[in-house]
Order: structure tokens, then sequence, then C-alpha cells
């Protein structure tokens, strides 16, 4: 056989024109199917039962396939969602809660209060707020098909607001016999009655996550509103592909493979800002609040004044500088219950005005009696913000003659040992850095971190009765106006105590494509309805 | 032979054995508590206590140890702590990718490597030699990731040739699986061409040196005779003998490689299960990587005898 140049010369020819086309052919495919949209989350969805886990990320899957009685508009109001009328007894002890028209699951049976009820007391049992409220309820029962009541023992203010929260686990409705699952085991049914369905045929568990449009979702008829409103969805197919490496998803995202990526590190914004095809979005505004906890059990740290001492030391933007390095998405927050939430706060904070004074540093940890014993700070290197604070603080410390130590180890090691209560030469530990949603700060019966109850509380279990009998009048509170004063007054107290440093807050952006519109910017949530691809 | 097969195989159930107590113990004794990591971070002690109780955790570390083996004695590798699936359920989706992308990168640098050794053992000292070698140190400098990193910018960023990242299975055809495999494999191989193609060089050369070569020569031999018949039989054994301790290498690798391109295979399957303390899939996994080498390694000694018909076992 012989092939002549001719046959030859048409034959590079077509294969180049093959090889050429390849790309071309690739991303018009992807760009064409609007109705599809894949996304990089910020991990792998692990665990689908979001009531049994805090992970956002299961929270976000929550938000997709379960539906809540209410949900928080963009002023953090309750608003109802899936409840329909509501009514509030004259005494304030019943609340009474008719389910709107078209609730379904799907699996095609209605949503019925009964399923309301025993997804309530599940909620309850797992839910730091949920448990406050139990301690309030007298009862909650189904007094028909589409009524649910909850009778109080007392007037609880939060009732609405906790239904509604966002912060995890959410309060989210389930069918009957699957809440009745116990609280500590996870249910192993993905049927909701939320806007999107589970595709779980065409998941691959630790690759892609596949929702479908419900299309017999019924929604409200109010514009969206944070997570309040009409939940519309506009696409047939949400795709969540777990992308691991940061650098990989950048690229997937600048070449057209996925549509949006919620977390994209911020030393590879620059170069998707630089990208004409991108763009990008804070949606949660409030941000993230990050904190270095102290152990009020042990020296130094059980002494008041070593922890006054850390005011005197850590300055907040040197930490925030350290791992977010551009200042537009960071910024100092003194406020016990964070900045730009419904409770923040100026109260007693003497302490951020006067900056770091390290004299004055020592000198309180002389007073607390410092004798040259290790002070252990957690390290978890494999996450950039706690690895760089805890750097920062050891150097500190070691400025005013404190041997301050690290413990290196990753997350998983550092939650481990936060867990001890022992000194630290019998595996416990001094100090440790973690953050939290600013929304969440805002709610001291919700998140953990702002009780000061002591070894039945939070790690560092700092103690201060006065302040936990405020935590309970916030919590019973019937109005915003006096829970703002009281958390004035709670203010006050927790930066006398200083059971934690705050380090700054910052906010995260996502990066989607431009052809992708209509993200609803909540926090600790990322919702799909609304969202659209032109 | 049949007993030796015999005695080996039994050999390999034996070293997953030890295998799986080691992995097991070392787990136990590293820091980590997966209830801790399921509760998130706004858990309280006692919320994780109580979750531990749920998954038995905090049962005495022999008794969760004879659990395990009992388990493994009845063929079942536990359940996944997190998402309640099946170990073995999900080792049985994972290994596709990785097989894929193993076999792919053996036959690619196998081919590559042996003809590059080849090639730079029958010119030695010459350019091409030089440049096979400094193609080979390069291999091994470079780590996979920044390989990786670079085909994709070249090829999938710059180019648009192949995807950034993704698997696709052979039952969607031979382009998609192959057009997902062929920047991981280029990046997985690196070091294993490296590797092969100087053992490959160095055995040459020394095979090339034997007098029975020259006597090939004066015979008048052509030259592809004298390398591929005479020469590299001969240098076989060291060739096969490297291909198999690279394994080793190349299961290393598969971790890193499927997290740079996104390929859910055994090792992104690993990295997370160790992230998030899931003591049973990471046991599963490693039990099964380490019977993967010494069949692998098995299957090398076998193939000692077809090389070099004087081995026997």
């Amino acid at each position: 056989m012989t092939i002549s140049r001719r046959a030859a010369l048409q034959g590079g020819l077509a294969a180049g024109a093959l090889a050429g086309g390849l790309p071309l052919a690739r991303r018009a495919a992807a760009a064409s199917d609007t109705s599809t949209l894949r996304a990089v989350m910020q991990g792998d969805l692990r665990v689908f039962d979001p009531i049994w886990t805090t992970a956002n990320i299961t929270a976000y899957y929550g938000v997709m396939v379960y539906d809540t009685l209410f949900a928080t508009d963009e002023q953090f109001r309750p608003q109802p969602q899936m409840v329909g009328k509501q009514d509030l007894s004259d005494d304030k002890r019943t609340y009474t809660f008719e389910l709107r028209d078209g609730l379904g699951w799907q699996d095609g049976t209605p949503v019925t209060a009964a399923d309301c009820v025993a997804s309530l007391h599940r909620w309850m049992a797992r839910n730091g707020g949920g448990q406050v409220m139990q301690q309030f309820v007298r009862d909650i029962s189904a007094k028909d098909d589409k009524t649910l009541v909850i009778a109080l023992k007392e007037p609880f203010g939060l009732v609405t607001d906790l239904l509604a929260s966002q912060i995890t686990p959410l309060c989210f409705m389930m069918r009957k016999k699957d809440a009745e699952t116990d609280p500590f085991q996870q249910v192993s049914s993905r049927i909701g009655s939320g806007p999107f369905v589970f595709n779980e045929k065409d998941t691959r568990p630790g690759s892609r996550y596949v929702f479908n449009k419900w299309t017999k979702y019924v929604p409200r008829q109010e514009p969206p509103n944070g997570l309040a409103g009409g939940k519309v969805v506009h696409l047939d197919q949400v795709i969540w592909d777990n992308i691991a490496d940061e650098q990989t998803a950048t690229a997937a995202l600048q070449s057209g493979e996925i549509d949006f990526y919620e977390l994209p590190p911020i030393d590879l914004l620059p170069q998707l800002q630089g990208d004409p095809n991108i763009k990008i979005d804070v949606l949660n505004k409030t941000g993230n609040v990050g904190i270095a906890r102290l152990n009020c059990l042990h020296p130094p740290f059980a002494s008041v004044d070593a922890r006054r001492a850390m005011l005197y030391l850590l300055n907040q933007a040197d930490f925030l500088k350290a791992t977010f390095g551009n200042p537009k998405y960071y910024r100092t927050c003194p406020s016990y219950f964070g900045c730009g939430t419904p409770m923040q706060t100026d109260a007693n904070t003497d302490w951020f005005k006067h900056g770091v004074d390290l004299d004055k540093a020592k000198q309180l940890f002389q007073q607390a009696g410092y004798n040259g014993e290790p002070v252990l700070v957690l390290d978890a290197t494999n996450i950039a913000f706690m690895n760089n604070s805890a750097q920062l603080i050891a150097g500190q410390l070691q400025k005013i003659g404190v041997k301050a130590q690290l413990a290196t180890s990753d997350w998983g090691g550092v939650v481990t040992r936060r867990a001890v209560m022992a000194p630290d030469d019998k595996g416990g530990w001094d100090v440790f850095i973690t953050w939290g949603s600013a929304y969440a700060f805002s709610n001291p019966i919700a998140l953990n971190a702002l009780a000061l109850n002591g070894k039945q509380g939070w790690y560092g279990w700092p103690s201060d009765p006065d302040y936990e009998k405020l935590r309970m009048q916030w919590a019973t509170a019937t109005d915003d106006a006096t829970r703002n004063a009281i958390a004035q007054k709670m203010a006050v107290i927790g930066w006398n105590d200083v059971p934690e440093v705050i380090l700054g807050q910052w906010v995260s952006p996502s990066a989607m494509r431009k052809n992708v519109n209509g993200f609803i910017g909540v926090p600790e949530i990322i919702p799909f309805w609304n969202v659209t691809k032109t | 032979m049949g007993v030796y097969i015999a005695r080996r195989l039994a050999a390999t159930l034996l070293v997953m054995a030890l295998v799986g107590v080691f992995i097991f113990l070392l787990l136990h004794i590293a820091p980590g508590d997966p209830a801790a990591v399921i509760a998130g971070d706004n858990a309280t002690p006692q919320q994780i206590a109580d979750i531990r109780h749920q998954l038995g955790l905090d049962l005495p570390v022999p008794v969760q140890f004879g659990r395990w083996v009992w388990q493994l004695l009845h063929g079942d590798f536990g359940i996944s702590i997190f998402s309640q699936a099946p170990v073995l359920t999900l080792i049985e989706e994972r290994l596709p990718a990785t097989i894929s992308l193993t076999l792919l990168t053996m036959c690619f640098a196998g081919v590559l490597a042996v003809g590059a050794g080849v090639l730079a053992a029958w010119r030695a000292g010459g350019l091409l030699d030089r440049g096979l070698m400094a193609f080979s140190a390069l291999g091994f400098s470079v780590p996979v990731f920044v390989v990786g990193y670079l085909l994709i910018y070249i090829f999938a960023m710059q180019l648009g040739w192949l995807p950034v990242q993704g698997y696709a299975p052979l039952s969607a055809g031979i382009w998609p699986w192959l057009s997902h495999l062929l920047l991981p494999a280029l990046a997985l191989g690196m070091a294993y061409v490296a590797l092969i193609a100087r053992i490959t060089r160095a055995s040459m050369l020394e095979v090339l040196a034997e007098d029975y070569m020259r006597t090939a020569r004066a015979k008048g031999a052509s030259a592809s005779s004298m390398l591929l018949h005479h020469a590299l039989r001969n240098a076989g054994v060291p060739i096969v003998t490297v291909i198999g301790i690279g394994v080793a290498l190349l299961i290393s690798g598969v971790v890193i490689t499927e997290t740079v391109f996104n390929i859910p295979g055994l090792g992104r399957l690993t990295v997370d299960a160790i992230t998030n303390r899931d003591y049973p899939i990471i046991q599963g996994v490693i039990v099964v990587f380490s019977g993967a080498y010494v069949l692998v390694n098995l299957a090398v000694d076998l193939v000692y005898t077809v090389i070099d018909p004087r081995i026997r076992y």
C-alpha cells in the first residue's frame, strides 16, 4: 500500500480540523445547556440528613430538597414559608400554624401537620436554639391535617425566629416516618417537599450530586426576599461537582466546565477577575467572625487577667491581612455579636480602641500569676486562617515572655484535642482558633460559643451565672428592642470575662460565569432558586 | 509452580491482614475523632459524646478491632461513618476510575520508558542519550501536581483540546473515557517513565557489553534484532522488577493525581476519608491497596519465568 503526498496532506488537515474542532465542540456543548447549572460548592456532600449534622453543605442540600415552616428575609425577620396562616393567642402561649395549599412530598403524598409535629421534635433535639425552645414547650400537636399547634408553658418570643433561623441545623420538615428516626441516627430517605428533588440515579457520591427541578413544587406568590418569598426554580437541573483542588476548580470555571464556584481562594481571585467571562460577587454579606478561644479551666487563662491581657496583645488587622490580604474582603469588628448583624453593639469595646499594648499585656500576665508554664496554641495547619492566626498568637505571646508553643495537626486533630478538659501536660490545650458566621454570632441561644455555662457548655468552658441569666432573658424577650438592650448588657459581661478574642470579620466572594444571574445572597446558605443561566 | 502461586496468594492474605492491623492501630493512636467532625463546630462535648456512643466509637479499642476483624472475615468491610454506605460498595464504585488511570499510565509509561531506555543505551553518550536522561531527571524532580497544573494550563485552558477535570466511564465511549484520562496519565506517568527508562538504559548497557552481543553483531544481526531480540530480553528481569516496584509509586501518585484532576477514584476516597477520620473507609482502601501491590509483585515474579526460562519456582 502506498500513500500519496496529497492523501497524507488531506489526512493531516482532517486530523488538524478534528483536533481544533474538539475544544470548540466541547465548550459549545457546555455553554449551550442553559437548563443545567454546574457548581462547585464548599465541600463534599457526605451526609444527607440536615438535622443530624451542622455541616453547611448538608444545610445547602437541605434547602434544595426540604422546606421550612418559616424563613428569614433580608432583614433577618421571620416570614412564613410553608405556613399559610398563623395565629398567636392573647396570652402569647399558643401558636397556631396552618399549612398553605399545594404542599406535597416528592413521593406524591401531601404534607400534613403530623409530619411537621414529628419534624419539630427531631429538630428540637439537635438544634441549640431548639433545645432552649423545648424547655418552654408544653405540647406540639396536629389539630387537623393542615393545622399544628405549639403550646408553651410560658411566653417565649423566639419561636418563629428559631423556626426560620438559618443557623444549622435548620428546621426542615420531613415526612413523619423519616422524622421519627432517632435524632442521633441519620435518615435514609432523600424525600422532601422543597423546590428540588434529589436525583440519586445520576448522583455519584464523592464526585457529583444531581438535583432536578421539582415540577410539582408550589412556590409562594411573593418575590424572593432572603430565604423567604417564592422559591421559583428556573433551571431544570443543578449539579454539584465535588472538585477538591482549588486550582483545578478555578481552571474548570474559566474553561466553562462549571458555572459557579462558591469559595475560590483569595489568592486566585486576581486570576478570575482578569477573565472577561467571570464575575465575582459576595453572596453572604455579613460574612464570618474569627475567634481565638481561651481555656478558662487551667492557668494561665483560668485567670481573667490573663484573658484580658490577650485584648492588649492581638490586633485584628494583622490576622485578617495575613490570610485575606485584600482589605476589600475583611473588616475589623469589636462587637461581641458580630458586625452588620441585628445584635451588633459597641458596648464595652474600649479594649479595641486602645490597640496593642505589650507592656500592659505583660503586666496583666504577671497579675494573673503567670510563672513560665507553656501555653499551648492548637494549630490546624490545613486551614490557612487557623494556621496563620495560631502562629501570630504564639509570636505575640512570645514577645512578652510567655512560653507559647504550637501544637500542630490538621483540623480533625484540633476538634478532638479541644474537647479535652485536662491540663496541657495531659493532652489539654490553652488556645484554639475557629470561626463562625456573623449571622450565628448574633444569636446567643443558637450559637454555643456565646454561652458562658461552664463545663456543660462549649470548649474553653467559661462560666458566668449573671451572663447566663441575661441569656435566658434574651431568649424570652418578645421584641427586638428588648433583645438589643439585653445584648448590650451581655456584651459588657462578655468583654469583662473574655472567653475568646475576636480576630476580625471577613466575607468570602463567589465566582461565576457572566451568563449566570439571580443568586440570592443570604448568610449560611446558597439557594439555587431564582438563578438563571442564559 | 502451582504450589508456589498458592503459597504466594496465602502470603498476600497474611500481608493484607498485617496491614489491616497496623492501619487500625495507627488510626486509633493518631489524633482525630469522626464524631467531632460529624457534629460540627457548634456542637458541645456532650453532643459529640452522644454521637460517639451511637457510632460505637466509645467502645474499648480491642472490642472495636474484634468487631472489625469479625466483619472482615465475613467479607464485610463495614459502613462509612459519614455516608452510611457500605465501604465495599464505595470501593467498587471508585475502583474502575483508579484501575483505568493506573493501567493507562502503566501501558503508556512502560512502552515509552522502555523505548527511551533502549534508545538511550543504543546511543549512549550521544545527544539522544543525554536528552532522554535529562528528561528522566526532570520526571523525578518535578512533583506530579506541578506537572498536572502545567498540562491543564496548556492542553485544557490554552489549547482547549482536553477537559480540565472529571472522569467518564468506559461505557460512555472510548473518546470520553480517554480524553478525561490522558492528562492525568501523563502527569502520573512522568516519574514512572523516568524510573523505568533509567533502569532500562542501565540494564541494556550492561547487556550490550556482553560477549554474545559482539558475536551477534559479527554474525551480521541488524540493530533492531540486536536491541530488541537479544539485548532487551536479557535485560528484561530488572526492568520488569522495577515496573512492579513502581506500582507503589503509582499508588501514592494516584492519590494526588485524582485530586488534581478530580477523578472519583480510590485516591480521592482515601484523602476525603482521612480528612474526616472515616476509619472504615481508610482501613478498607488501604487493605485493598496492599493486596493489589502484593498481587502485582506476584505477577512480576511469574513474568520472570517467561522472560528467563532458567528461573523456576
